[in-house]
């Protein structure tokens, strides 16, 4: 159970784990039971023809917004904020803690006076990460196939899981930068504070990029964008968002040995 | 033979601040190694960087002829590390403690660690968390003897330890030098340094004071005289005594630094009217105020 730094990380994560899932069932209980009123309801539809287009571009996921739909549905409710939300809350936490974490903690200390290199370390706590994030990602991909099926919403197993695998990729970026933060200067707050900011940025610049021409080449560069564009919900993945979301996390995780090997850490 | 640590001009700044400068010293196989210096002159900078947790600025710093740096994971392999602030996982147990740090280091169960244990009568499955700083302090020790390592790094082993696990931890610190193995012992307790170590570096203010033969530094020892008179005696009333030199003063105080019988500096109180006499051996800071006294050469 305790056999490596990887397998210690995991299992300090466990504890809160086990309550992201049950908040994860929690809130997919509620919006399959939800969905029923709404199936089908055009006037619903009609009502958000006239929101403002700031805030349409929030809730349309993929640029859909047949709320009465599925798919639509779980785009606007699931995907464009519940679910981010606690994917990237899982990751960013698992990211912030795993070096920067335990350095203001003070037990780095001690675990960098074991023969273990900088580098493995790292490494071992980013694939904990990865694992942690991936794993409840999975839970809310079964959770959503059964609300899916149970409520009638008519989205199948693999556009549910297309659209979580992007939002896993999209939610692990960040993850990965809090990581890479906390690396570089072993302070957890700036590692938490910093990625969050910068994935609501990605989302807001994403959603108000149709107001704004020139924001349209500044969404290039968002997550979000990548995340959403392709409309997974729909059409599956889209295999070139999927690379350029993985792009971005290995892009992070090569920088962070080279940040975290070259600095003196913090005493306790 | 090769010397189990060799710096040679070892600096190191935190940004303007100063760690240590200059420091230059070689610790041979199987010595105990005393490292001798009040709160901040640098021990743990000194220690930190033997273990390349922090960078040095400038200068050389090599265990067992390894680069620190180069072949770090190889010079940790062959450490043990009881850092001066200790902090360990507060929820697992010590027993899970030592298995996963002997998982780390390549052993099988706890290693040496059950042993230890035992010797230390160390509780090995109630929470961290809920240990006393003895029991945590004993952990740390437990730790850093783990896999019988070649040199270990002590820094302020004995703080929180009570008066009887300090004996065990004695025993211990003598056999594995018997071992031929080394040890590095960081305090600022004057007592326990020549208790314990075979040699002594002095550290202040970053910089080397001495480095000495624990044998020469208790020749060197004194003891502190503190008389309070009356009324101030005149400058110079003590001068010329044998084995007597003044300290400081402080008003109606004197500290005098006596070596050798007490007789001749007894006769020459005796001329004043003393209010209160107190003597105890010279502690750390008496030391320094006596290396200070006579300039930075090193001369007592």
């Amino acid at each position: 159970m305790l056999s490596s730094v990887f397998a210690k990380t995991l299992r300090e994560r466990l504890r809160a784990f086990r309550w992201w899932c049950l908040g994860t069932l929690g809130f997919v209980a509620l919006y399959g039971s939800v969905y029923p009123s709404i199936s089908g309801n055009k006037s619903l539809n009609d009502l958000i023809k006239n929101y403002p287009e700031a805030l349409k571009g929030f809730i349309g996921f993929g640029g859909n917004l047949d709320i009465a739909s599925g798919a639509g549905y779980l785009g606007s409710e699931v995907f464009s904020f519940w679910g981010p939300t606690v994917l990237l809350a899982v990751a960013i936490s698992a990211g912030a803690a795993a070096l920067a974490g335990e350095e203001e903690h003070g037990t780095l200390d001690l675990l960098l006076s074991l023969p273990l290199s900088r580098t493995r370390c790292l490494l071992e706590k980013l694939a904990a990460l990865v694992c942690e994030t991936l794993a409840l990602a999975f839970v809310l991909w079964i959770l959503l196939v059964v609300a899916s099926y149970s409520a009638g919403m008519g989205v199948n197993a693999g556009n549910l899981g297309a659209a979580v695998l992007v939002l896993l990729l999209f939610a692990l970026d960040f993850g990965v930068l809090a990581l890479a933060i906390g690396a570089a200067t072993g302070r957890r707050a700036l590692a938490i504070g910093l990625s969050a900011t910068l994935a609501v940025a990605a989302d807001v610049v994403n959603a108000l990029a149709p107001l704004a021409s020139w924001l349209d080449g500044v969404k290039l560069a968002s997550p979000f964008y990548y995340y959403t564009h392709g409309d997974p919900l729909r059409n599956g993945v889209n295999a070139t968002d999927a690379i350029i979301l993985v792009a971005i996390a290995v892009a992070f995780a090569a920088v962070a040995p080279l940040l975290f090997r070259r600095r003196d850490l913090a005493a306790p | 033979m090769t010397a189990v640590i060799r710096a040679e001009g070892l600096t190191k700044f935190y940004g303007a601040s100063r760690g240590i400068s200059g420091l230059s010293l070689e610790v041979e196989p199987g010595e105990v190694f005393g490292f001798l210096g009040p709160n901040g002159a640098g021990k743990t900078t000194t220690v930190r960087l033997m273990l390349d947790l922090i960078r040095p600025s400038s200068g050389r710093l090599e265990l067992f002829g390894l680069d620190v740096r180069k072949q770090s994971v190889a010079v940790r392999s062959r450490t043990g590390y009881l850092p001066g602030d200790l902090r360990l996982y507060e929820r697992l147990t010590p027993r899970e403690l030592l298995r996963y740090f002997a998982a780390l280091r390549g052993l099988d169960g706890l290693g040496e660690g059950k042993r230890l244990a035992e010797r230390f009568e160390l509780e090995l499955d109630r929470p961290i968390r809920s240990l006393s700083k003895g029991n945590r302090q004993k952990v740390g020790l437990v730790q850093a003897f783990l896999h019988r390592p070649d040199l270990l790094l002590l820094d302020e082993p004995t703080a929180g330890l009570d008066p009887l696990v300090q004996i065990t931890f004695n025993e211990l610190l003598r056999e594995v030098a018997a071992e031929g193995r080394t040890v590095f012992l960081s305090s600022h307790i004057l007592s326990e340094v020549q208790r314990l170590a075979d040699r002594v570096a002095i550290i202040r203010e970053g910089s080397l004071e001495l480095v000495e033969a624990i044998e020469t530094l208790r020749a060197r020892a004194f003891v502190r005289v503190e008389a309070t008179f009356a009324k101030p005696p005149p400058r110079g009333a003590f001068a010329g005594l044998p084995g007597v030199r003044e300290l400081e003063r402080r008003g109606p105080v004197v500290v005098f630094a006596l070596e050798g019988p007490a007789d001749p500096l007894i006769k020459a109180l005796a001329r004043f009217e003393v209010l209160a006499l107190d003597s105890h051996e010279a502690d750390l800071e008496d030391f320094f105020l006596a290396l200070y006294r006579n300039g930075a050469s090193g001369a007592l």
